[in-house]
């Protein structure tokens, strides 16, 4: 007889938990039909770990399906727009050293590839504008503090395409709080102590200190770090990758700003270091910095000073938390009736700050696909584990080819990273490719991918890699291309001035408010 | 703009000039107006809602014209309109806070100007009387148009408005960044809403809104003649 599957229990209560639920619940709640239960279990002594400051633009419409206010999000939770991401003295490590990674596709992408006609300007040109600032207007709006929309500019509307950085600690209660007002979420605070599985290996229920069994048909990990269920109970192993990506360790600051008024910069910095890089995250009341570096090139002691000289000598009395990182993931993702979503699933350094949007993902793939029954369900399992590897694969291609483009040879670290037994294969085969022409859509072609062509390039040419062109048929879409890049000058101009700074739109949001239409 | 709290010794001597306050609107596209204008304003303009630009918040306005700084109802010397809105008749006076301005820059404000505001004995004069009570309905309308709006905007009753439009001469005409009333929503209001509607008075606020709307074809053949006059005057000069 077929087991209808109608509970979902989700074990774990920082942001995976609750965006999980949210994500699930706002598209199951009050829905007729198998009228599916969400209990989210979580405990009053475990704190979150809190990582994951920055998020991608996914986040917008994911917290529109959810039904909240994106005004609330910056009333709540010391959020702040992110329009990308600058890198600095990645390429040579010289101070004047930076390129972009911005949220907004080039001129005319993807229809029009503006990359090769920047090649061979900048070829002939020594004067020729860096390739993000050539094709798309965000690091012009990024280099003056500027937000990346207007206060008429309804709710998650943009200008210029963002991402938010925001206070996770207080981004999960902000979460719950809604989810537990508009979705009907049994929400249950206890510490789970035991996951007792029944003979066919499934979880039968997770038993809590004071609030008894807690049994469904569907158990979502969100345990973080110890992955209790999927790694603990069920024992998937892990697969380290860091043979591939070398940070395994953080030390994180929370620093202040020297006022109120001081401009919030509107992207990620990330700057290289010896052995590693530091990445500073303005929310609207502090910064959060960290570095992030391999133990196995430099020591804790070491690291602090390159983190303190950074911060400058008037914040040496912050003390940092050090946060170990097994880079990684789990051998499965879904085995059973147990899926982990967050850092039970795994965990990579926070360059391209990929480890909510693979929540998001997770949580939108689980929500659309909740199986029926019972019977049906290994099927679900054997695609989203497909999906999810593909993507953790997509992603580690992607932090690495940040390395391996570097001209840093002042550490062992950055010399490491260009050993070619550290580079994926496929990685290579791309860069084979990319040789003669630029990266494109036809690269990428699953429907789970998690950067676009584009943003690539935006690394590859960012870092000064040199494409061939002389045998690209360019003629065709030449007067187009030239289209284009007037057209981004025109709109740099328009948009540099129109847009107010980062803080005073925030300020102005916090005030008024942005409508919803 | 020079904004200057009026006082009655210090500005006696005041002039102004009644003839010059309707060209104060002559670029204005879209005026503000309060609720309680909303039915003389419907015999003459479209009402439409926009967002203030430095706050974002919804307001009530009249349409003037079909673009950024147009306002078809300027003949060069007049408004040639039925009803004027109390924030064109109130210049040179403003009334932030609840406090009476005038704008000592505003080309109203000239020593050749027939009006005064003070009588010889120092008491008002009819025509500041005049601007008082414009004031007064402004700022009396204030709290009433913004309580309307949230209404409006809890009910989700305001959406974009999508002014696609082609004139005679075949030229595209879009505006953007106006919103009305969405009718159907409207429409789908349960028997409670419309009650409460009728009992504060809305249901007249929204028809005015809703009769307003065909308003828009009286601008769109301005400005077809104001089109055809200009190709008239360039062909025969």
């Amino acid at each position: 007889m077929a087991r209808p599957v109608r509970s979902i229990c989700i074990v774990g209560g920082g942001t995976a938990g609750w965006l999980t639920a949210g994500i699930i619940a706002a598209r199951h709640a009050g829905e007729s039909g198998r009228g599916l239960a969400v209990t989210l279990v979580e405990s009053e002594s475990i704190g979150i770990i809190g990582v994951g400051e920055g998020t991608w633009p996914t986040m917008r419409s994911t917290l529109k399906k959810m039904g909240i206010s994106e005004t609330e999000l910056f009333r709540e939770c010391n959020a702040s727009f992110k329009q990308g991401a600058k890198f600095s003295r990645w390429v040579t490590g010289e101070a004047s050293d930076f390129y972009y990674h911005p949220l907004m596709l080039p001129e005319g992408f993807p229809g029009l590839d503006l990359a090769p006609f920047w090649t061979k300007y900048s070829d002939e040109r020594a004067d020729a504008p860096s390739f993000s600032a050539a094709v798309c207007f965000q690091e012009a709006v990024c280099e003056l503090g500027l937000a990346p929309k207007l206060i008429t500019s309804p709710e998650y509307a943009g200008i210029a395409n963002y991402a938010y950085h925001l206070d996770a600690g207080k981004f999960a209660s902000f979460v719950r709080q809604h989810c537990v007002r508009n979705f009907g979420i049994r929400h249950v605070v206890d510490d789970v102590t035991a996951v007792v599985k029944s003979d066919s290996g499934d979880i039968d229920y997770v038993a809590t200190a004071n609030s008894g069994r807690l049994v469904a048909d569907l158990f979502i990990d969100c345990s973080g770090l110890r992955s209790l269920l999927l790694g603990e109970a069920l024992g998937v192993p892990f697969v380290d990758c860091s043979d591939v990506l070398f940070i395994d360790r953080a030390l994180a600051l929370q620093v202040p700003y020297d006022n109120e008024q001081n401009d919030i910069v509107p992207h990620t910095l990330s700057t290289a270091q010896k052995h590693g890089w530091i990445w500073d995250i303005g929310l609207q009341s502090r910064r959060g910095v960290g570095y992030v570096f391999s133990s196995a090139h430099t020591t804790a002691d070491a690291a602090l000073t390159e983190l303190r000289a950074y911060v400058g000598d008037r914040h040496g009395d912050l003390q940092p938390r050090e946060i170990k990182i097994a880079p990684g993931h789990r051998q499965t993702f879904w085995k059973g009736n147990c899926v982990a979503v967050g850092l039970s699933a795994g965990f990579l350094e926070p360059l391209e700050a990929s480890a909510l949007v693979l929540i998001e993902l997770s949580a939108e793939m689980i929500s659309g696909t909740i199986p029926a029954t019972r019977e049906t369900m290994d099927i679900v399992a054997r695609r989203f584990n497909e999906a999810t590897h593909y993507r953790w694969g997509r992603i580690i291609d992607f932090l690495k080819l940040h390395y391996i483009l570097s001209r840093r040879t002042d550490a062992k670290f950055w010399i490491d990273n260009r050993d070619p037994a550290s580079i994926p294969d496929g990685l290579k085969e791309q860069m084979e490719l990319w040789r003669y022409r630029a990266p494109g859509d036809q690269d990428f072609m699953s429907n789970c991918e998690m950067f676009p062509a584009a943003s690539y390039q935006y690394v590859l040419f960012g870092m000064g890699f040199r494409m061939e062109v002389a045998h690209l048929p360019l003629q065709r879409d030449s007067s187009g291309a030239q289209r284009a890049f007037t057209q981004n000058e025109t709109l740099k101009s328009k948009w540099t001035r129109a847009l107010p700074k980062n803080r005073a739109l925030i300020d102005k949001i916090k005030a008024h408010g942005l409508q919803r239409i | 703009m020079r904004l200057v709290e009026l006082s009655r010794s210090e500005h006696a001597g005041l002039r102004i000039r009644a003839e010059r306050v309707e060209a104060s609107a002559s670029d204005q596209h879209l005026v503000p107006i309060v609720v309680s204008e909303f039915r003389k304003a419907a015999i003459q303009y479209p009402i439409v809602f926009a967002k203030h630009p430095e706050t974002g918040r919804f307001a009530p306005y009249v349409l003037n014209g079909l673009a950024v700084q147009e306002n078809l109802f300027w003949t060069g010397t007049e408004l040639d309109v039925a009803y004027v809105p109390l924030n064109v008749r109130r210049q040179p006076f403003y009334a932030p806070e609840n406090a009476l301005c005038i704008d000592l820059d505003s080309p109203c404000v000239d020593s050749s100007g027939q009006k005064t505001l003070v009588n010889p004995d120092g008491s008002d004069s009819s025509y500041l009387q005049g601007m008082l009570s414009v004031l007064g309905e402004l700022v009396a309308g204030k709290a009433a148009t913004e309580q309307f709006i949230a209404t409006l905007l809890s009910l989700e009753l305001l959406a974009p408005l999508l002014l696609d439009i082609l004139l005679d001469d075949k030229t595209p005409l879009q505006l953007h960044g106006l919103y009305g009333l969405d009718e159907e929503r409207f429409r789908q209001l349960d028997a409670g809403e419309i009650a409460k509607f009728w009992q504060n008075g809305y249901l007249d606020l929204v028809y005015a809104v809703l009769l307003a709307s065909g308003q828009i074809f009286k601008l769109i053949r301005l400005k077809n003649q104001r089109i055809a006059a200009s190709r008239a005057w360039h062909s025969n000069t």
